[in-house]
């Protein structure tokens, strides 16, 4: 079975409540700031919530030379080794989408959307649905 | 698959796999400074001994390195006896000898009730402990900047001859594994030094922002075939022109709807 995030920015009103979820469900933080899920506005009043997409040809993963970011074969997503990774940033440079982040302020850590091990809670506590995990095929 | 006993609870192994490995998988904690798993176990630090032994030895037990000692079929380790205990204390107060300063290893001497070395202890110390994790990380990049020099008590980490590293890409990989935090590095604007050897960060075109350094991307570009050009930009702008693009994306699709 495959999933799928539908992403609908018109209903994306950029209540960051996904942000909240994400940072909460991962680090028990009640911070925004560690999320790795961002509403940003692409225009004046116009959000669009940007995650990681795990790319089939993945550039994190080719630019990492630890072999820390592998591909979750039951999940799709690209998951991150903690205990592989060295924080040498070639994975947050090379992301052509900006999705793998640093968790500044807290060991520098890399942080990037695991897709919460197949069950995203940004999804669940969207309020509008702009953000939606479903079964694709 | 082979059965080992560990604290007494039989665990089941891949053949091949370091007793380390499954030590930690069965949630047991054992202190290591050397051992990270982006590098091939290499027992430098000599804090994960644990006491195996077997039926047939009829009492008798040995001390190894759990990080080096694959594991065995009928294999009876114990990970944290009263002797184990003595053992991790002296390597650690051997370690704070050579490194009295050292923040890391005075907290994990306090957990052993070590406040401070029981030897001379060393002030002109500079922290390492000889662990080479720096030096086998630059290996597992494939760059082998830094090595260790000389023998002995004189035995330091250091690039060929004292001077700049040719090899050096400035990743910092060396300075983040380093569980003492010995290697240190300066970034000042878009300026890196690392080993005496200065290196541009790439400013991103949009913001301004350092990213990594350029070297290390031209290598990462020529080793694995990344294009130039995601390089160009900082994650935080990149995200903004995804957005955008999803945007324009929406916009048009709407657009043709109407």
């Amino acid at each position: 079975m495959k999933f799928q995030f539908e992403v609908k920015p018109s209903l994306c009103t950029g209540c960051r409540t996904c942000e909240l979820a994400c940072a909460f469900s991962h680090t028990r933080d009640k911070k925004p700031g560690r999320s790795r899920i961002y509403p940003i506005a692409y225009a004046p009043d116009k959000f669009v919530p940007v995650a990681c997409l795990q790319c089939d040809d993945a550039a994190c993963v080719k630019s990492c030379m630890f072999g820390a970011l592998k591909r979750n074969e039951t999940t799709g997503a690209i998951d991150l080794d903690r205990e592989r990774c060295v924080k040498c940033m070639a994975c947050v440079a090379a992301c052509p989408f900006g999705c793998a982040l640093v968790d500044e302020g807290h060991d520098n850590e890399i942080v990037k959307c695991d897709l919460c091990g197949g069950d995203p809670a940004c999804a669940h506590f969207c309020p509008t649905k702009a953000l939606v995990y479903k079964k694709i095929g | 698959m082979v059965n080992i006993t560990i604290n007494g609870k039989v665990v089941r192994a891949t053949e091949g796999e370091m007793l380390l490995d499954v030590i930690r998988r069965e949630g047991i904690n054992i202190p290591t400074l050397c051992q990270h798993d982006a590098l091939e176990p290499a027992g430098n630090c000599r804090l994960c001994m644990v006491e195996i032994t077997r039926t047939e030895w009829d009492g008798w037990k040995k001390y190894v390195t759990s990080c080096l000692y694959p594991v065995e079929e009928g294999l009876i380790v114990s990970t944290h006896t009263s002797e184990l205990h003595e053992i991790r204390k002296t390597i650690l107060d051997l370690l704070l000898a050579n490194s009295p300063h050292s923040d890391v290893l005075q907290k994990m001497a306090e957990e052993y009730g070590l406040h401070k070395t029981s030897y001379e202890p060393n002030l002109e110390g500079d922290n390492c402990i000889m662990c080479y994790a720096c030096t086998r990380i630059c290996e597992v990049l494939g760059k082998s900047a830094i090595s260790p020099v000389m023998r002995g008590h004189e035995k330091v980490i250091a690039p060929p001859f004292g001077e700049e590293p040719p090899d050096c890409i400035g990743c910092l990989a060396c300075a983040h594994i380093c569980p003492t935090n010995v290697i240190t590095w300066t970034d000042e604007n878009l300026t890196r030094t690392i080993w005496k050897k200065k290196f541009e960060l790439i400013a991103c075109e949009k913001c301004g922002k350092a990213t990594i350094s350029r070297d290390f991307a031209e290598y990462l570009i020529e080793k694995r075939g990344l294009p130039k050009e995601y390089f160009n930009t900082c994650d935080d702008c990149k995200r903004v022109e995804l957005a955008q693009k999803m945007g324009a994306l929406v916009d048009k699709a709407k657009e043709v709807a109407l």
